[in-house]
């Protein structure tokens, strides 16, 4: 418990950042910061079911390009609003979470992982093939409405705008996980973590609470989608791909299973990484490979596990 | 004969023959799983360094055949350092093992695209000839693949249950620690292991080149219909993982009269997740233990 404050003064000091930067950014590197919250609130979720009940699923990759293509489809297609869109593409993603779920959770480890990955890389096969409905690799590009409020309109093509919807997003992600972690409910899914079969025996029942940490982790991985293809105005088959479902596996692993806000920091460097070497090496994915063989040789607790026991020490 | 009956066997054929084929992959995935607990997404791309050597070394050897019997001894000399050096802290920890794997997968992709380049060749048909096949022409050098991979297989059996050697590592497999209590060497029949799954896998690259697409990414579809065969198989469970291999691809072979080869993948994905429903472990897979 001593680790609380060290923990909220990090979260607090990074959103004020966040808040004070929206001003002063110039815009390519507002861009930056966008994608960089989205994927913050990706890794949260996922953070939740791998970090907090050690769930490690290889489909996120579903989720994330669900609540993209939901966005996406229901402005284009039926010309509802951003935010309603917004939520469509969340709940898409609540029901195929809650339909993966109900297959996947209760197999064991090995098995979990593996039908995962063989579920996402199904989807992705089907979101090539069916162009009529998802413009295959092309993908599809809208226009987006303006959001509306009454008493004024707002415009996601106005960077500002962009930058503090997102962001509105990012602290509604960490408070309503926050939440639900300091209730009772993250207890249990903490001893969930540490030893399945002995909270079985305590009386808790093991498959329901996985299944919550799973379907929750799926939302956010579709808000984040969502918030993606808005951001972009853009969304491809490519969103099913493999690569979505690892990224927040590297990003989790890089800033610390387990703390909710650890991935913080890994959005972050893998980022930057990312931004600045695929823009020089064209092999890109050899250095994403050889650096994720590194992350898991030096530590699986990552940065802010590693700080954080070097402080309860 | 009715023309659709023609149609249905040739595909049923033609199903059984990949299926030989996914077999010899899904094995060596098998046994890896199950020896050594690794689940191992690099596979697939072992699968598809086997096919381009082959097709590389084919230009200087001259030989198909030549390069059948070479390939498999390059894969050797990469798969032992791969195991010793990278997976074996992982080894057991199923979810660590598939991360670490996926980022050997990347890098084995891009080493391919960097040095062979991106477009997808064809290996020359080392056996032309053409039989009659319920009034279709049939490439012969397709019952070769049936052929080879089933004296491989059946080789595979032999060693693995009449053999010494086959004994340690069926041992390993029931029960590492207890292996080990026994005396057996377990860090040398990992190795072993792990070599030759590799080699099942890359030996199936070799022969499925003169039929496919070899580029870097041809293991991705591979490696995916293998990880379905041996989760419907029971994971570490060999009879399992062959039933399942010939089961499924000559059932994809069949729905693809009828299907486009996604919506038949789509087909395969709905057995699988039945058969889960039932049979949380696959058909053949052991309870828990």
């Amino acid at each position: 418990m001593e680790k609380k404050p060290f923990l909220s003064f990090f979260v607090l000091s990074s959103l004020l950042i966040l808040v004070l930067l929206g001003f002063v950014l110039p815009s390519g590197v507002r861009s930056l910061v966008i994608q960089m919250m989205i994927f913050s609130i990706f890794a949260m979720g996922y953070d939740f079911s791998f970090g907090f009940t050690n769930q490690c699923s290889l489909g996120h990759s579903i989720f994330f390009g669900a609540g993209a293509y939901g966005a996406i489809l229901f402005i284009l297609k039926f010309k509802l609003g951003v935010i309603l869109s917004l939520v469509i593409g969340m709940g898409i993603g609540f029901l195929l979470a809650v339909i993966l779920g109900l297959i996947c959770v209760r197999l064991t480890e090995a098995y979990f992982v593996i039908v995962t990955a063989i579920i996402a890389s199904v989807f992705h096969l089907l979101a090539m093939d069916m162009t009529w409905l998802t413009g295959s690799d092309d993908g599809l590009t809208v226009t987006l409405p303006t959001i509306s409020f009454g008493f004024t309109e707002l415009s996601l093509y106005q960077p500002m705008v962009n930058y503090y919807f997102v962001l509105f997003f990012l602290i509604l992600t960490y408070l309503v996980l926050n939440k639900m972690l300091k209730a009772p409910l993250g207890k249990i899914f903490v001893s969930i973590r540490e030893n399945e079969k002995r909270t079985n025996f305590l009386g808790y029942n093991v498959f329901g609470y996985k299944l919550i940490a799973f379907v929750v982790s799926g939302v956010f991985g579709a808000l984040a989608g969502g918030l993606y293809a808005l951001t972009l105005r853009y969304a491809s088959a490519d969103y099913f791909s493999f690569y979505w479902s690892i990224l927040p596996i590297v990003w989790c692993l890089i800033g610390g299973l387990g703390t909710l806000v650890g991935c913080w920091i890994g959005v972050m460097l893998m980022s930057l990484f990312q931004y600045y070497v695929s823009a020089w090496f064209t092999y890109y994915l050899l250095v994403f490979g050889i650096l994720i063989l590194v992350i898991l040789g030096v530590s699986r607790k990552g940065m802010l596990g590693y700080l954080l026991s070097l402080r309860s020490r | 004969m009715p023309e659709w009956l023609t149609t249905v066997l040739f595909l049923l054929v033609n199903g059984l023959v990949w299926g030989l084929i996914i077999a010899l992959i899904a094995v060596g995935l098998s046994l890896i799983f199950g020896v050594m607990g690794i689940v191992n997404m690099a596979h697939g791309d072992i699968y598809m360094i086997g096919a381009v050597i082959a097709l590389t070394l084919f230009p200087y050897l001259g030989n198909f055949w030549l390069g059948l019997l070479i390939v498999p001894l390059i894969i050797a000399a990469v798969a032992i350092p791969v195991e010793r050096l990278v997976l074996r802290p992982y080894e057991g920890h199923y979810s660590v093992t598939m991360i670490a794997t996926t980022g050997i997968s990347f890098i084995l992709q891009q080493v391919i695209l960097a040095t062979y380049g991106g477009i997808p060749k064809q290996m020359v048909n080392p056996w032309p000839v053409t039989f009659n096949l319920f009034g279709v022409a049939y490439e012969g050098y397709r019952f070769l693949i049936a052929a080879i991979s089933i004296l491989i297989l059946m080789s595979l059996w032999v060693f693995l249950y009449k053999t010494s050697y086959g004994i340690l590592i069926r041992a390993s497999i029931q029960d590492r620690d207890m292996a080990s209590a026994m005396g057996i060497d377990v860090s040398r029949v990992l190795m072993t292991t792990f070599v030759l799954g590799s080699i099942l896998a890359a030996v199936g690259g070799v022969l499925a080149a003169p039929v496919t697409q070899v580029f870097y990414l041809m293991g991705n579809d591979v490696v995916l219909l293998a990880f379905i065969v041996v989760i419907i198989g029971g994971l570490g469970s060999l009879a399992g993982t062959l039933v399942a291999a010939l089961g499924l691809s000559s059932l994809e072979g069949v729905m693809s009269s009828v299907l486009t080869p996604i919506q038949s993948k789509a087909g395969i994905l709905v057995v699988m997740i039945i058969i889960l429903m039932f049979r949380p472990r696959g058909l053949f897979g052991e309870r828990e233990g």
